[in-house]
């Protein structure tokens, strides 16, 4: 059996909203609840379901806030439409979303292209379900620091000199992708002055090419727009160059979901994606959040790119 | 009869004990060469232009996130931390004192090889970093509490038994010895002739562990697992500082607590109230104390919904057998033992700065730390306000440091390596002025009536006498540097930590192993140094 | 020696007093020739046959080996550890067993009122007496003691001397005492043993020595 009394990963109550004065409250239980032993406090056990919930989680790589409001959202509407019971699992770490995957305790998760290609080979059995219709054609951007001097331009090659961060080590499109243009245009993915930085996040590459300590750098092109959509883009970061197309994100589902939960649950949820509609409000919702117009099937054979490059950088074993 | 006068022999002359001033020598000269690998001497490191970027990250202190909803978030998230923190120590001091009986010197008398065996079986689990631990759990249970208990548990628990262990071997033999002579057995005479001496000094331990514990539960929740340092990722990904700072002072608070609570329980066991004459009074604070603790856990173990049947489930071991057999053999190839090599260099060079530098303002600042009873006001107030200071440097995640002196800092060591200096000097800050406040202060207080100055006083009258624990003290935090290099390099801030988040990202098992070896073998080393160091010191 | 005998050894510092005990009370194993304690030579046992024969040997340290950190009851009933099980001693600690023994027995070194003081907190004749209680409620055969009454006046030295000698004197015990003060040797022990770098420079019945006798013999000695 299995009780979830405390949400390892931080828990689902981010998204749950709460009245103010309550706060002081659960605080002082909360401190009551640990001083007295007696936890008081503590979430009610999920309801226990035989074949179990449908597990969602996703790769940390957007605002950790649009990422519970997203899958929120996803989680309810996938109930609602498939009849089970599905679990938003939050996880902080790119690794650990692949680990997680493989021993069975993320079932469905929105994982970036490099990452999937991880995830799909260590479990054998795991199959993509979905993609966006932006995944088809996603772009990062490279950016630079405007005491750098340089303007927007398709040549990499001025920015080989500068000191340089990528995004996340796994990230797609703020390392894989970035690189393998990179190398194409005979600038060594790796050879910047001092070896290339790894910020940790999108965000992190922003300001950290905004304070000079790295003058370049390179990130998901859609948080790029979504900065400048903003207003909240420092000026002292210039947009430098955007790469050519590759395919990204896409829904992979493990083999244990599957069994616990039917043979044909890859079909179900491809029709679930495939079948959201604009037009639809609810639809809508979960389109917009995702940034995307609709979604589309997709197979393990568009990712062969990914995964040629991933063995070229030791990235895929 | 007359006296013969001994002839006058050669004038004394200052004489310098060889053997420190080698030491001494050597510590400046690794501190040099470190700084030189930073590039301190080679070239700009500042890069003022960040200024404004770390402006934000400091400002950002004075107004922390205060909504409520934020707040109550965080609220549960701590007690996910007190939980993880509360279980760890649990687990650790079992661990530590099944473990403390197996390496003290005590138990193995004269047999040396058996007790340095023992003492080298530590190694392993005390070598990594509970981060580390983390990582490697997540991929053997995944989403089980049980990844947050052990990681903390296991790498506590090995420095736990060592410490114990060295607690129990300095209590005087002679009272134990009494009660064998007496016809008791060895449990029993441990029991009445050598754990009631040592009993303060394991018990202040505890509590130290306990806070270590807290600090090492939010640095797990950025690697994934929950609670206030989940939260604290989460924010710190999008660069949230004022939400950054109150996760901060959340787990300042829980430090203050466990540090408060762990020094009135230690006063207590120094020096207990007088007793009754009929019946033992029952002290309601070490009661409560007692009580308290077991309680803690006990609701720990039922928050965290901690089983002991998932760690022997079948399906813990298929994950076991699969990362075992993907991790060996160990990866061997040239280019990866290379830059291992320089990693190493690097990681060595980071952990020096970052000690030397804590020492030093550890040092500087402990005069003004350290309590002193019958001080002015004045100084009472500076005093408090230097002990709260040094609770944010150590509250605040080396990682997060990282990256804010990334603002600054050109990329490098040098970053990292502060990085960890200003984080240890939070924890070694305490550690001196607690120290300094065991010290006798009969000769600085001389010396002040003599009519020196304060700080004439402290040169004279503290100094000398500090040196002693300070090395021992900043050698041990040394140690511990060397194992949060790591954590800083596993954010990218330099050092085998890269290697290791590489190596880990890309799933590349026979390169971590190979990695965690070169870890473990680079802190045996440092540990061993440290050793010598000491005992040339002493 | 004979049952009932109270043999006090004197000498001077260094002359192997101390060693002379400790090798009877099966802590120092002798490098030659053997010992028979109680019928057995406790450096030919082991176990529990070793704990028998040592819990019927009360030693009374020269440097007491009392735990400080424990309260007086706990060090009092340290004597009878040789006979209670690990499980009861550790839950002496929590709730003291035999509080009433260790009453009577404090009550007659004259400190009843302390018994749930910190040990560290009394004084150096104090503490020698709380040893002498340890001694009473371990009840051995063998009593050895090591300048059990240095600290104390002469009125409680005496009084202890007493203690010391009475399982030799009423159940056919012994007591081998090491002594400074002449006078006390020769008021409360039958036999008088001289130590001299080791070696038995003396060898009499108490009733046939003299007080100027045996300054005499410390006169040699210095």
């Amino acid at each position: 059996m299995r009780t979830v009394r405390a949400a390892r990963s931080g828990g689902p109550a981010y998204g749950i909203p709460r009245p103010a004065r309550l706060t002081a409250v659960a605080l002082l239980l909360a401190l009551a609840a640990l001083l007295t032993g007696c936890g008081g406090a503590s979430p009610a056990p999920a309801a226990a379901d035989a074949a179990g919930p449908l597990r969602i989680g996703a790769i940390p790589d957007q605002d950790p806030e649009v990422l519970q409001r997203l899958y929120g959202t996803l989680a309810d509407s996938l109930a609602e439409d498939l009849g089970i019971e599905v679990e938003y699992v939050p996880v902080t770490d790119y690794a650990a979303a692949v680990s997680l995957f493989r021993t069975g305790d993320l079932d469905l998760v929105w994982f970036g292209g490099l990452t999937g290609v991880q995830a799909r080979l260590q479990t054998p059995g795991a199959v993509p379900v979905a993609q966006r219709d932006i995944d088809e054609d996603f772009h990062s951007v490279f950016v630079v620091n405007r005491d750098t001097g340089l303007t927007p331009s398709d040549d990499l090659a001025p920015l080989a000199g500068l000191r340089f961060t990528y995004g996340s080590e796994t990230s797609t499109s703020g390392r894989l992708m970035p690189a393998f243009f990179l190398a194409e245009q005979g600038v060594d993915p790796e050879g910047f002055p001092g070896g290339p930085g790894f910020s940790g996040s999108h965000d992190a590459t922003l300001s950290l090419v905004a304070s000079g300590s790295y003058q370049a750098g390179v990130l998901n092109e859609q948080v790029y727009e979504a900065r400048a959509a903003a207003g909240e883009l420092d000026p002292a970061v210039v947009r430098y160059a955007r790469t050519p197309a590759y395919a990204d994100y896409h829904w992979l589902l493990g083999p244990d979901a599957v069994e616990r939960l039917g043979a044909d649950l890859p079909e179900r949820l491809t029709d679930y994606f495939t079948g959201l509609s604009a037009d639809d409000p609810e639809d809508a919702e979960v389109l917009e959040l995702f940034g995307a117009g609709a979604f589309l099937p997709t197979e393990a054979a568009n990712y062969d790119q990914i995964e040629q490059i991933g063995r070229d950088l030791g990235l895929v074993n | 009869m007359t006296a013969v006068l001994a002839p006058p022999g050669p004038r004394p002359r200052l004489r310098r004990d060889r053997r420190r001033w080698v030491w001494g020598a050597g510590a400046v000269a690794v501190v040099v060469w470190s700084l030189a690998g930073a590039g301190l001497f080679s070239g700009p490191v500042v890069n003022p232009a960040g200024l404004r970027q770390f402006g934000r990250f400091a400002s950002a202190a004075l107004s922390p996130a205060l909504d409520a909803e934020f707040l109550a978030v965080l609220g549960r998230a701590t007690l996910v931390t007190v939980a993880y923190a509360a279980s760890g120590t649990a687990l650790a001091l079992v661990l530590g004192a099944l473990g403390a009986g197996v390496v003290a010197r005590t138990t193995w008398g004269r047999r040396r090889t058996g007790w340095t065996a023992a003492r080298g079986l530590l190694a392993l689990p005390r070598g990594l970093h509970e981060a580390v631990w983390g990582l490697l759990l997540v991929n053997v249970l995944g989403l089980d509490p049980w990844v947050g208990v052990l990681a903390i548990g296991i790498p506590y628990g090995a420095i736990t038994a060592k410490v114990f262990a060295d607690l129990l071997d300095e209590v005087p033999r002679g009272s134990y010895e009494a009660l064998l002579a007496a016809g008791a057995g060895r449990a029993t005479a441990s029991l009445y002739g050598l754990l009631p001496p040592a009993a303060g000094g394991l018990l202040s331990y505890s509590f130290y562990r306990l806070e270590c514990a807290v600090r090492s539960a939010v640095v797990l929740g950025l690697i994934g697992a929950g609670g206030l340092g989940y939260q604290l990722a989460l924010s710190f990904a999008s660069l949230r500082w004022d939400e950054v700072w109150t996760a901060v002072f959340a787990l300042a608070a829980l430090c203050a607590l466990a540090d408060v609570g762990g020094r009135a329980v230690r006063r207590r066991v120094a020096d207990p109230r007088p007793a009754g004459e009929d019946r033992p009074s029952r002290d309601r604070l070490l009661t409560t104390a007692v009580l308290g603790s077991v309680a803690l856990v006990a609701w720990s173990w039922w928050y965290l919904a901690l089983t002991p049947a998932t760690l022997t489930s079948a399906g813990t071991l298929e994950q076991l057998s699969y990362v075992l057999g993907a991790a060996w053999p160990p990866a061997t190839d040239g280019d990866l033992l290379g830059a291992i090599a320089s990693a190493a260099v690097d990681t060595l060079q980071m952990s020096v700065i970052a000690i030397a530098l804590a020492t030093a303002g550890a040092v500087l600042l402990s005069g003004l730390a350290a309590r002193r009873p019958g001080a002015g006001p004045g100084r009472w107030a500076l005093g408090v306000a230097t002990r709260w200071a040094f609770l944010v440097p150590r509250a605040v995640p080396p990682p997060v440091w990282a990256l804010v002196l990334l603002f600054v800092l050109l990329p490098g060591v040098l970053p990292g390596a502060l990085a960890l200096g200003v984080y240890t000097l939070g924890v070694l800050g305490r550690l001196v002025a607690e120290a300094t406040e065991e010290l006798d202060s009969r000769p600085r207080d001389a010396l002040r009536a003599a009519g020196a100055s304060p700080l004439g006083g402290w040169l004279y009258g503290v100094l000398p006498v500090l040196s002693g624990p300070v090395l021992a003290l900043g050698l041990y935090r040394w140690e511990v540097a060397i194992r949060d290099t790591v954590l800083v390099g596993l954010l990218g801030a330099g050092g085998i930590g890269v290697l290791l988040s590489g190596a880990i990202a890309a799933f590349d098992w026979p390169a971590v192993t190979t990695v965690l070896a070169a870890i473990v073998l680079v802190t045996l080393v440092v540990d061993l140094v440290g050793e010598r160091a000491r005992t040339a010191l002493r | 020696m004979a049952a009932g005998e109270r043999v006090a050894v004197v000498g001077a510092s260094g002359a192997g007093k101390s060693t002379l005990l400790n090798v009877l009370n099966g802590t120092v194993v002798p490098t030659a020739g053997t010992v028979e304690v109680l019928g057995r030579d406790p450096s030919a046992l082991r176990g529990r046959e070793l704990r028998q024969v040592r819990a019927r040997t009360g030693t009374v340290h020269q440097h007491l080996e009392l735990t400080g950190a424990l309260r007086v009851v706990h060090n009092v009933n340290a004597g009878r550890l040789g006979s209670w099980s690990a499980a009861r001693a550790a839950w002496s600690l929590l709730r003291p067993q035999g509080v009433p023994e260790v009453r009577a027995a404090l009550d007659r070194v004259g400190l009843a009122d302390r018994v749930f003081e910190r040990t560290d907190r009394l004084s150096g004749g104090q503490r020698q007496r709380v040893a002498l209680a340890r001694l009473l409620v371990q009840r051995p055969d063998l009593v050895l003691a090591d300048e059990p009454a240095s600290a104390l006046d002469p009125a409680l030295a005496d009084l202890a001397l007493e203690l010391l000698g009475e399982p030799a004197r009423s159940r056919g015990g012994a007591l081998l005492v090491c002594l400074h003060d002449p006078a006390l040797a020769l008021r409360h022990c039958d036999r008088v043993v001289g130590l001299l770098d080791g070696r038995v420079a003396l060898d009499a019945p108490a009733t046939s020595l003299t007080l100027a006798d045996l300054e005499r013999f410390y006169g040699v000695v210095r």
